[in-house]
């Protein structure tokens, strides 16, 4: 039988251990919970203004106007308009978690109209996205297929109706109300003037496009996912380029990781991700994969291989033929371990 | 070590630290519940009775539920689809005042396909005076600049050129409503004014990709229904759209895929977000509608969350087939 003072000691630990119990849940709880959080009301502060804002002119007794003169034969249809991640909703609705998501700040919009016919006007719409891998993140996952480059500017596109560009920190949207040539040059002569007269000092260069393989590379594919990258929500920050290999449009793409354990890691969970979702291991005779240990997957009749080589995770992304993945597997394998090597 | 531990503590001294630690521990988690805040953020305080809005179906006739019309005019779809129905008197009987909801969600231009084409809303306001209709209303709640968002769009000049009534809303136009079993729509504000009178109720949408919820279709045009700041739904969209569909009983409700946002939606911006489809649905369920019109976005049914929970709910069928869909080509 147990003596007095040995219970009263058991007693007291297991108080002990069950409120510390209920801490543990009252954390977990509170860990949990925070994930169901409210963009709207707790998203990012738009405390920073960019140099558009400041741009802007607000004399005593004005409403404020963009800083660049506008488009000959165009004036302004409306004032502008500014928009935070409070009230994103209220311009674009379902699409603001795309650019909240993303590091939006805030939305800038003015309509312009042609003097001499009012069925042409177009608006134009600046997100500040507080970086430019932000602003290429948001201009590169909507960019629309079979489209022609914009040539004023690194990142831009015509297609249709509209224009798109990122202009440092700022992704900007012109979408003309028809399709008319008069329209398109409105638009491009004012994305110029724009461009020269917002000051956004000197760019930061985005370097991981610099890595991919530039032979069969479509030009303007590249596509960067800040998060949930090829639907696995441990790969953050995933750039995607498409390749002409044939008569067959493949997909690679690479993410670098803040260290080589880090990118092994990465490559291993998503390894697994991909054999708990159906895929299934391929044997390769490829020797440049076996030099990272590449792993080549059947996933629903297409070809994925991933791999990490240094700092980075890498792969290719649903290959119909395994010859042609794992082709340019070996070229972005070359690439990025002579990336590895310079940086050491 | 024991020993020195009692001399330390004594039995009474422990009980008193343990009720204390427990009436922290159960305080801090009372206090928190108390501050808890399950609505989230609310538009208006309430100091109002509750309404519910009219339920403006029609009786269902077995074999006459939806139809699917292809071709590139959309006022022949349209009337074509409806005739199919049993003719627009099936749905709108003399003296019938009617709204109409299109999606004027945005200002943008009609080249866009991000709302209502106001071809197709003119057409269809005439369908309803040519069946007797005493006045037919066109209205829907745009949260940014609804005078701009019906002129840009073009459906204001259509809709009033076809003799329509536009109502744009306002703070008056707004009640507070609560879906019996609902989780979301529970003291919430909705556009309701303009319905109360109303006999009858058609929806228009058009058919578009969604970055939140995959698709934005019949069912989700009624989140244009919702006031207050309706952007908090957006974290659980799928839940929202099958209880507007629950919460509105439409008359009819009309799908145009005759150009598809295909990408990029709900705004869209650009003429390459769209494809053409040249089809046009009617139905009067309206989650039929959208489990056939979701195919055109190359989805199936099971790919939206909130077909399922809709059909679950009672508000219609995923199984479209099982209604036998009317089909006609009039190109």
């Amino acid at each position: 039988m147990d003596s007095v003072p040995s219970r009263k000691v058991r007693l007291e630990s297991a108080v002990s251990i069950f409120l510390l119990a209920v801490l543990l849940l009252i954390a977990l709880a509170v860990f949990i919970k925070q994930f169901d959080f409210d963009m709207g009301r707790f998203g990012m502060d738009a405390a920073a203004f960019g140099p558009l804002l400041e741009g802007l002119k607000t004399g005593a007794g004005e409403k404020p106007s963009f800083d660049f003169p506008l488009p000959t034969g165009f004036k302004k249809l409306s004032e502008i308009e500014i928009y935070t991640v409070e009230n994103l909703y209220e311009k674009i609705d379902g699409k603001a978690p795309l650019y909240i998501e993303s590091g939006f700040i805030k939305l800038f919009t003015q309509r312009f109209v042609n003097q001499g016919d009012d069925n042409q006007w177009f608006e134009l719409f600046v997100y500040d996205m507080a970086a430019v891998r932000n602003a290429f993140s948001v201009y590169s996952v909507q960019k629309r297929p079979d489209t022609d480059p914009f040539s004023a500017m690194e990142f831009a596109y015509t297609a249709g109706n509209a224009l798109y560009f990122v202009h440092g920190r700022y992704y900007v949207e012109l979408v003309g109300s028809l399709e008319s040539s008069s329209l398109s040059g409105a638009m491009a002569e004012l994305a110029e003037k724009l461009a020269a007269r917002v000051d956004v000092g000197e760019v930061e260069k985005i370097p991981e496009l610099t890595l991919f393989p530039q032979e069969n590379l479509v030009p303007g594919s590249a596509k960067l996912y800040l998060s949930n990258a090829l639907g696995f929500d441990k790969l953050s920050d995933t750039f995607l380029c498409r390749y002409e290999m044939g008569e067959e449009t493949v997909s690679a793409f690479l993410s670098r990781r803040q260290s080589p354990k880090d990118a092994r890691t990465t490559a291993e969970s998503y390894y697994n991700f991909l054999i708990e979702n159906g895929a299934v291991v391929k044997p390769t005779s490829d020797a440049t994969l076996k030099t990272v240990n590449g792993r080549v997957l059947d996933f629903y009749g297409t070809t994925e291989i991933i791999f990490s080589t240094g700092p980075f995770i890498a792969g290719i992304h649903e290959a119909k033929n395994q010859q042609s993945a794992e082709k340019l597997a070996a070229r972005l394998i070359n690439r990025l371990s002579e990336a590895a090597r310079m940086e050491k | 070590m024991t020993d020195q531990h009692n001399e330390k503590i004594e039995r009474r001294q422990f009980l008193i630290r343990s009720a204390k630690a427990a009436v922290s521990v159960a305080a801090a988690g009372v206090i928190s519940a108390a501050l808890y805040d399950k609505q989230g953020p609310k538009a208006a305080v309430v100091t109002e009775s509750l309404v519910t809005l009219p339920d403006f179906s029609v009786p269902s006739i077995d074999g006459q539920t939806i139809s699917i019309v292809k071709g590139p005019n959309r006022k022949a779809t349209v009337a074509r689809a409806v005739e199919l129905l049993g003719g627009i008197e099936r749905f709108i009987a003399k003296g019938d005042r009617v709204a109409i909801k299109p999606n004027v969600a945005f200002a943008s231009s009609p080249l866009l396909g991000a709302t209502t084409n106001p071809e197709l809303v003119a057409e269809v306001v005439r369908l309803c005076y040519k069946a007797g209709a005493k006045k037919v209303i066109v209205t829907d709640n745009p949260i940014n600049d609804p005078a701009s968002c019906f002129m840009l769009s073009g459906i204001g000049k259509a809709a009033g050129g076809a003799g329509a009534v536009v109502v744009l809303p306002k703070p008056d136009h707004f009640r507070h409503t609560t879906l019996a079993g609902g989780k979301l729509i529970v003291n919430w504000p909705v556009f309701f004014e303009p319905f109360r009178k109303a006999d009858k109720l058609i929806g228009i949408a058009p058919l578009k990709h969604h970055h939140r919820s995959g698709a934005s279709m019949t069912m989700k045009n009624w989140y244009g229904l919702l006031g207050g700041r309706r952007n908090v739904f957006h974290q659980d969209i799928n839940t929202i759209i099958a209880e507007l569909a629950v919460l509105v009983k439409p008359t009819l409700v009309i799908l145009d895929g005759t150009e598809v946002m295909v990408t990029n939606g709900p705004t869209g911006g650009s003429v390459s977000d769209l494809k053409r489809a040249d089809t046009l649905i009617a139905s009067s369920d309206m989650v039929a509608a959208d489990s056939y019109g979701c195919t055109l976005l190359g989805l199936t049914a099971s790919q939206l969350p909130y077909l399922a929970k809709a059909q679950i709910a009672g508000a219609g069928t995923t199984n479209y087939e099982s209604l036998k869909p009317i089909l006609a080509d009039v190109r």
